[in-house]
């Protein structure tokens, strides 16, 4: 869907700093471009859609609407960014359940996402 | 010496000598005169030799009885051991603390270690130049970031703020701006400095900057710089640095970093890290107690 950047609705070009360089969204923007992110995934769970990358022609067809009001609040980099976060979390979800069955203890303090290097 | 005695001449010269030696040879000279002098001779340096070696005096003879029974173990003695006993426990106790977060805060400072931070030439939201120079005197809490982050340093700012709120108290770290716009005197620099480094000095100038950390807290010092001041502060304080060189305008693009609070001290060395695992109330309680710690090197 983010290839398709002409014809699906994208973000306003974001305001000019007295300096030249583009503003980072605002706090507001960010709660929306989240509000938006959260409905998308909504959608992608009541359809058993993990990968909305990988599974894109299944994804634009049933959350067609929460994609664009998703798409319309984000930076392209955003959505492309959350939507491989939301497999990347259910890999370590998977991942700490198959522990969990197999009587692995565990650690205080919060690993993987919260590591070093981690994509912001 | 009695005056029957007459004695020769040798015998006279070779005394008086002796005399002069002043008694280097005393027994030598007694068993020469032993069969004239007798006892007056044998006991001067007898005597002589008992009042160098006594070492115990006594002015009475109780004092000496009581000395003896007792031992040298007196009611003194022993409520001093208690209370020196005593009072070594409770401060034990308490060093044992305070060693253990100085054991944590030198063993990042230790030799042979790789080294956080060091000096770094940057500009802040205001434009002005700021230093690793500028970040001494005081703790510093040092995060790294970029405005168009989407999700985790914005979380991870608001958190920095509840930190600075708990440790500097409410509204005392607008003073710390304030302080380096006006002449404020190092030494008086006090409470904990919050600082932004940006990983993205492409997009983040110091107006960006300035917006940006407005939402979060006015006391955090935004800097940033040119991609090479950039890169090596990131390298200086092991922050994983993926900005690519040269990117042009309005491109829209994210930034990889690490996401760990650095704690340094007032001589800028490193002292601890504080990741996402830690609330800010948890943080705000470590950060205290390295500042409760700190007496000045």
């Amino acid at each position: 869907m983010g290839l398709f950047s002409s014809s699906a609705p994208s973000l306003p070009p974001p305001k000019i700093s007295s300096d030249g360089a583009p503003i980072a969204p605002d706090r507001t923007q960010r709660a929306k471009c989240w509000e938006g992110r959260d409905g998308y995934f909504e959608c992608l769970n009541k359809n058993k859609i993990i990968d909305s990358i990988g599974q894109k022609d299944k994804a634009e067809k049933e959350c067609a609407s929460e994609g664009k009001a998703f798409e319309a609040n984000c930076a392209s980099s955003w959505v492309t960014y959350f939507k491989k976060r939301r497999v990347m979390e259910y890999q370590k979800f998977q991942t700490m359940e198959k522990l969990r069955a197999e009587g692995a203890q565990e650690m205080p303090g919060e690993v993987g996402p919260g590591g070093p290097g981690q994509k912001p | 010496m009695s005056k029957s005695f007459i004695p020769s001449r040798s015998l006279l010269s070779s005394f008086s000598r002796s005399l002069k030696l002043n008694h280097d040879k005393p027994t030598q000279q007694c068993l020469r005169f032993r069969s004239s002098i007798n006892a007056s001779c044998l006991h001067a340096p007898k005597s002589k030799s008992f009042s160098t070696t006594s070492v115990r005096s006594y002015k009475t003879v109780e004092e000496q009885r009581s000395r003896y029974k007792s031992g040298p173990f007196s009611a003194r003695a022993g409520l001093l051991f208690l209370t020196s006993g005593a009072g070594l426990i409770f401060y034990f106790r308490y060093e044992k603390a305070r060693m253990e977060r100085l054991r944590i805060a030198e063993a990042t400072k230790g030799v042979g270690r790789p080294k956080v931070g060091g000096p770094f030439d940057l500009v802040d939201q205001n434009g002005r130049r700021f230093t690793d120079e500028d970040m001494k005197g005081r703790y510093t809490l040092v995060y790294f970031g970029f405005s168009h982050c989407p999700d985790i340093c914005p979380e991870e700012l608001d958190k920095m703020a509840v930190m600075i709120d708990l440790v500097n108290g409410e509204g005392r770290t607008e003073d710390a701006e304030k302080e380096r716009e006006g002449d404020g005197k190092k030494g008086e620099k006090k409470g904990l400095l919050p600082l932004f480094i940006t990983c993205d000095p492409a997009r983040d100038t110091p107006a960006v900057l300035k917006e940006y950390l407005k939402e979060f807290h006015s006391g955090i010092v935004g800097l940033t710089g040119t991609w090479e001041q950039v890169k090596d502060v990131c390298k200086k304080y092991r922050v994983y640095f993926s900005t690519p060189e040269g990117v042009k305008k309005g491109e829209d693009y994210l930034v990889d970093h690490s996401i760990y609070f650095y704690l340094m001290d007032p001589e800028g060395d490193f002292v601890e890290a504080i990741g996402r695992q830690h609330s800010p109330q948890q943080a705000a309680k470590i950060i205290s107690e390295h500042v409760g710690d700190w007496r000045g090197k």
